[in-house]
C-alpha cells in the first residue's frame, strides 16, 4: 500500500516537472528555433514545469529534431542511453517523424524511430510552438496512463 | 578594373592556356584555364588583380573528367569562375591552400564528395562524410546513383538492423 | 602551468539550439593551442538530392537547407534558376522578396542576440529579445502563412501578394521593433555583464578578416566593408538606399553591436521597400525544362555571403547544384580567433560568428598523458566560464 502511494507521488512529481534535453540529428534549425521559442515568454512552458536541460543525464525527455544522418546515429544512441529511466522521446517535425524530404538522401537513415523508440510524434515543417506544447501535453497524458514501474 | 580588362590581362599573362572566356552578365565572368597553370593563375589573380576572396570551389563530374570551378571575387562584386578539369581516372591537382587559406576546407569537401586529390594539401582528410564511409565511394560522382550508394553502404554493414530488430 | 596538453572535445550534442558540430580544442593550462573543427553531422546530401529532383521540387529542398535563413536560400535558388531560364521576376515580386529578406534578417539577428546573451549568462536579456522577436514572427506569419519556412519564393516571382492591410501591420510591428532595438543598443553598451564578457574577446583584425575570407557581420565587425547587397546588388537592393554598418573593434562586442545596428538598418530598408512597392504582377510564367547553361548566384544571408552555383543540362533536373553557406566560409576565421584565447571565452566566440551549426553541449576532456576521458556538457563549460570570470 505504501509503495503504491510512493509511486503515485513519484508519478505526480514526474509529470509535473519534465526536464527536456534536445538533440538535433541533422535538421535544418527550423524546428530547433521553434522548440527554443516555447521556453521563451510568449509560450513559456515552464508554467507546466517543463525545462530545457543541457545534459541528457539530468533529463526525463529527449526531444529530437531532424532526420537521422549516418554520422549522428551512434551519438543519438549514446545520448538516449545516457538518459535515466523512465525515459521518453518526442519527435519534433516531419523530418524527425519520417525523414522527409530527405528520405532518399545517401547520408540520411530516416526518421528517428528507426533508431530509438518514440512516444509522441509532432509533425509539421516546422510545427508551430503551440503544436509542440500540445505534443508535450500528450506525452504527459501518456505518462500518467503508464503502468507504474517497480 | 572591369570584366573585359580582367579577361584581357589574364590572356596577356597566360596566352593560349586561357580559353573559353565569357562575360555572362555584369559581374559574372567565366574562364577556363589548363590544369597545369591553375596555381599560377590564381596567385596572379590574387596578387595582381585584387581577387582577395575565394567564395568556394565547385567540383563537377562531367563524364570522363572532373571539372573544378574556383569562384573568386574582386572587391566583393565581380565573380570570376575559373574552370579547369582533371582526368577522372587519376584526379589530382595542386592545392591552392597556400594562396587562399579557406581553400583548405573547400578542397577537403571536394576530396570528400568527388575524390579529387589536392597535392601538397596540409591535411587532406574527411570533412563531411561519416568516419565509417567506404573508401572510393564519392557521392557526387555521376556513376554513384542513390541506389548504388545505398547498396554499398548496406554491404558495409549498416549496423542498424542487427542492433535493433532483435 | 604544467605544460601538459589537454584535448577538449566540444560536441556533437546541441546547446540550446542549432545543429550538431564538434570542435577538438587542445589546451595548455587554460589557453587554447589548436582548434580542429569536425563538421558534417547535418550533412543530408542535398546537392545530390537536387540532381535527382526537378527544379520545382528543389525549391522545397532549398527552403530546408537552413531553417533560419530559409528565404535567403530560396532567393539564391530562384535567382539562379531564373538566370538559367533567362527570365526575370516582376519588380513587385522583387520588392516583396526584399521585404521578407529583411524581416528574416531582423528575426535572425534578434535570435542571435538572445543566444549570445544566454552564453554570457545574461538570461534576462535572452528572454526579452526572444519575446520581442515574436513580433517579427507574427508579421512573417501574417504575410506568408508560416513562421519559419515561408515558402514565399517561386521560380519567376513570389507566391503571395502584400495588401494594404498587411503593409500597415508590418509598419506597426516595425515601430515596436525599432523602439526595442534602440533599447538593446543602449543596454549592450552599458550592461557590465555583456561588456565584461565581450569587449576585447575573440579579436579578429581587418587584415585577418580579409586573409581568412570572412563574410557577413563577422567581416563587417572587423572593419571590412563587405556586403553583397551593396557590392553585387540583387532583387531590389539596387533601388534602395541603405548603409553598410561597419565597426573597427573586431571583437565580440562589435559583432553584437553590428547586429543590433543592422536591425535598425533593415527596418529602414523594409520601410523604403514598402513605400516604393511597384504595382503589377507578382510572378511570370516559366518553363520546366531548362536549356544547358550555368550561373553563379549570390545573396547576403543574415550570416554573410551565400553562393550557389547551378548548371542545367536541357532536362527538368539540374546537372549540378552547389551550395556554400556562410558558416563554412567563416570557419577558418573562427579557428584563428579561438587560438591563443582562454578556454572560458570559447562559448562566446563560438556563438559570436552566429554559427549555423554549433552544438557544444557535450564535451570530452582528454588528458593526453593519463589518457583519461572526462565528459563535460556545455552547461559545465558555461558554469566554468562564469566562475572563471568571477575569479578574474
Amino acid at each position: 500500500m505504501k509503495a503504491k502511494l510512493a509511486d503515485k507521488i513519484l508519478k505526480w512529481a514526474r509529470t509535473r516537472s519534465l526536464w527536456v534535453t534536445h538533440f538535433n540529428t541533422g535538421g535544418c534549425n527550423g524546428c530547433d528555433i521553434e522548440l527554443v521559442a516555447i521556453f521563451t515568454p510568449r509560450y513559456d512552458v515552464e508554467r507546466f514545469g517543463i525545462m530545457l536541460k543541457g545534459s541528457p543525464r539530468h533529463a526525463d525527455v529527449l526531444a529530437v529534431t531532424g532526420p537521422v544522418t549516418r554520422q549522428v546515429r551512434d551519438r543519438l544512441l549514446t545520448i538516449y542511453e545516457q538518459i535515466p529511466e523512465p525515459k521518453h522521446v518526442i519527435a519534433i517535425g516531419t523530418c524527425a517523424v519520417s525523414g522527409a524530404p530527405f528520405w532518399d538522401g545517401y547520408n540520411v537513415i530516416g526518421g528517428v524511430d528507426k533508431i530509438v523508440p518514440i512516444d509522441v510524434y509532432v509533425p509539421g515543417c516546422p510545427p508551430r510552438p503551440e503544436a509542440i506544447i500540445y505534443g508535450f501535453k500528450k506525452l504527459i497524458k501518456k505518462m500518467e496512463a503508464e503502468e507504474d514501474i517497480e | 578594373m572591369n570584366e573585359d580588362e580582367i579577361i584581357t590581362s589574364l590572356k596577356n599573362r597566360f596566352g593560349e592556356r586561357v580559353h573559353n572566356s565569357k562575360i555572362a552578365k555584369p559581374r559574372r565572368v567565366y574562364v577556363e584555364v589548363d590544369a597545369s597553370i591553375i596555381r599560377e593563375a590564381l596567385s596572379y589573380m590574387r596578387g595582381s588583380l585584387g581577387f582577395d576572396h575565394l567564395s568556394t570551389i565547385t567540383g563537377l563530374d562531367s563524364e570522363e573528367r572532373i571539372e573544378l570551378i574556383y569562384h573568386i571575387v574582386c572587391g566583393n562584386s565581380i565573380v570570376v569562375s575559373m574552370k579547369t578539369n582533371v582526368l577522372k581516372t587519376n584526379p589530382k591537382i595542386g592545392s591552392i591552400s597556400d594562396i587562399y587559406v579557406t581553400a583548405e576546407l573547400y578542397e577537403r569537401e571536394v576530396y570528400d564528395l568527388l575524390g579529387v586529390r589536392f597535392e601538397e594539401h596540409p591535411n587532406l582528410s574527411r570533412l563531411i562524410l561519416p568516419e565509417d564511409w567506404p573508401e572510393n565511394l564519392h557521392p557526387l560522382r555521376k556513376e554513384a546513383t542513390l541506389e548504388q550508394i545505398k547498396s554499398r553502404l548496406s554491404m558495409n554493414g549498416d549496423g542498424i538492423n542487427e542492433r535493433f530488430n532483435d | 602551468m604544467s605544460g601538459s596538453m589537454i584535448k577538449v572535445v566540444i560536441g556533437p550534442q546541441h546547446p540550446a539550439l542549432k545543429e550538431p558540430e564538434r570542435f577538438i580544442i587542445e589546451v595548455e593550462g587554460e589557453q587554447v593551442v589548436q582548434v580542429t573543427p569536425r563538421i558534417g553531422y547535418v550533412h543530408r546530401g542535398i546537392e545530390k538530392a537536387m540532381e535527382n529532383r526537378t527544379y520545382i521540387q528543389n525549391l522545397y529542398l532549398a527552403e530546408r537547407i537552413c531553417g533560419i535563413c530559409s528565404h535567403a536560400h530560396t532567393t539564391c535558388y530562384v535567382q539562379a534558376v531564373e538566370d538559367l531560364l533567362s527570365i526575370e521576376a516582376p519588380p513587385r515580386a522583387k520588392y516583396i522578396r526584399t521585404v521578407i529578406a529583411e524581416l528574416e534578417r531582423i528575426h535572425s539577428h534578434l535570435l542571435w542576440l538572445g543566444i549570445l546573451a544566454h552564453e554570457v549568462g545574461f538570461d534576462t536579456f535572452f528572454m526579452y529579445v526572444w519575446r520581442d522577436r515574436e513580433v517579427i514572427m507574427d508579421l512573417l506569419e501574417e504575410i506568408s502563412g508560416n513562421r519559419v519556412n515561408y515558402a514565399m519564393n517561386t521560380i519567376g516571382g513570389v507566391r503571395r501578394d502584400l495588401d494594404q492591410e498587411k503593409i500597415s501591420k508590418i509598419l506597426k510591428g516595425l515601430e515596436v521593433i525599432e523602439e526595442k532595438a534602440k533599447k538593446y543598443i543602449q543596454m549592450i553598451q552599458k550592461e557590465p555583464t555583456i561588456l565584461k564578457r565581450t569587449v576585447g574577446v575573440g579579436y579578429l583584425s581587418s587584415i585577418d578578416a580579409v586573409r581568412y575570407n570572412a563574410v557577413g557581420p563577422l567581416a563587417r565587425a572587423s572593419g571590412v566593408k563587405r556586403d553583397v547587397r551593396k557590392d553585387d546588388p540583387y532583387i531590389a537592393y539596387d533601388d534602395i538606399s541603405f548603409n553598410i554598418v561597419t565597426r573597427d573593434e573586431g571583437d565580440c562586442f562589435s559583432r553584437m553591436m553590428i547586429r543590433a545596428e543592422e536591425i535598425l538598418e533593415s527596418i529602414n530598408i523594409v520601410r523604403e521597400a514598402l513605400s516604393k512597392l511597384p504595382v503589377g504582377d507578382i510572378s511570370v510564367k516559366t518553363r520546366l525544362v531548362i536549356p544547358p547553361s550555368e550561373t553563379v548566384s549570390r545573396v547576403e544571408a543574415p550570416r554573410g555571403e551565400l553562393i550557389h552555383y547551378a548548371r542545367s543540362n536541357g532536362t527538368d533536373k539540374p546537372e549540378r547544384y552547389k551550395i556554400r553557406a556562410p558558416t563554412l566560409a567563416n570557419l577558418k576565421a573562427l579557428c584563428k580567433m579561438l587560438t591563443g584565447i582562454y578556454l572560458a571565452d570559447v562559448p562566446v566566440i563560438l556563438a559570436g560568428i552566429d554559427p549555423c551549426f554549433s552544438c557544444m553541449d557535450r564535451m570530452q576532456i582528454i588528458d593526453c598523458e593519463k589518457k583519461e576521458k572526462q565528459s563535460w556538457t556545455l552547461d559545465d563549460l558555461r558554469r566554468y566560464a562564469r566562475e572563471w570570470y568571477q575569479k578574474h
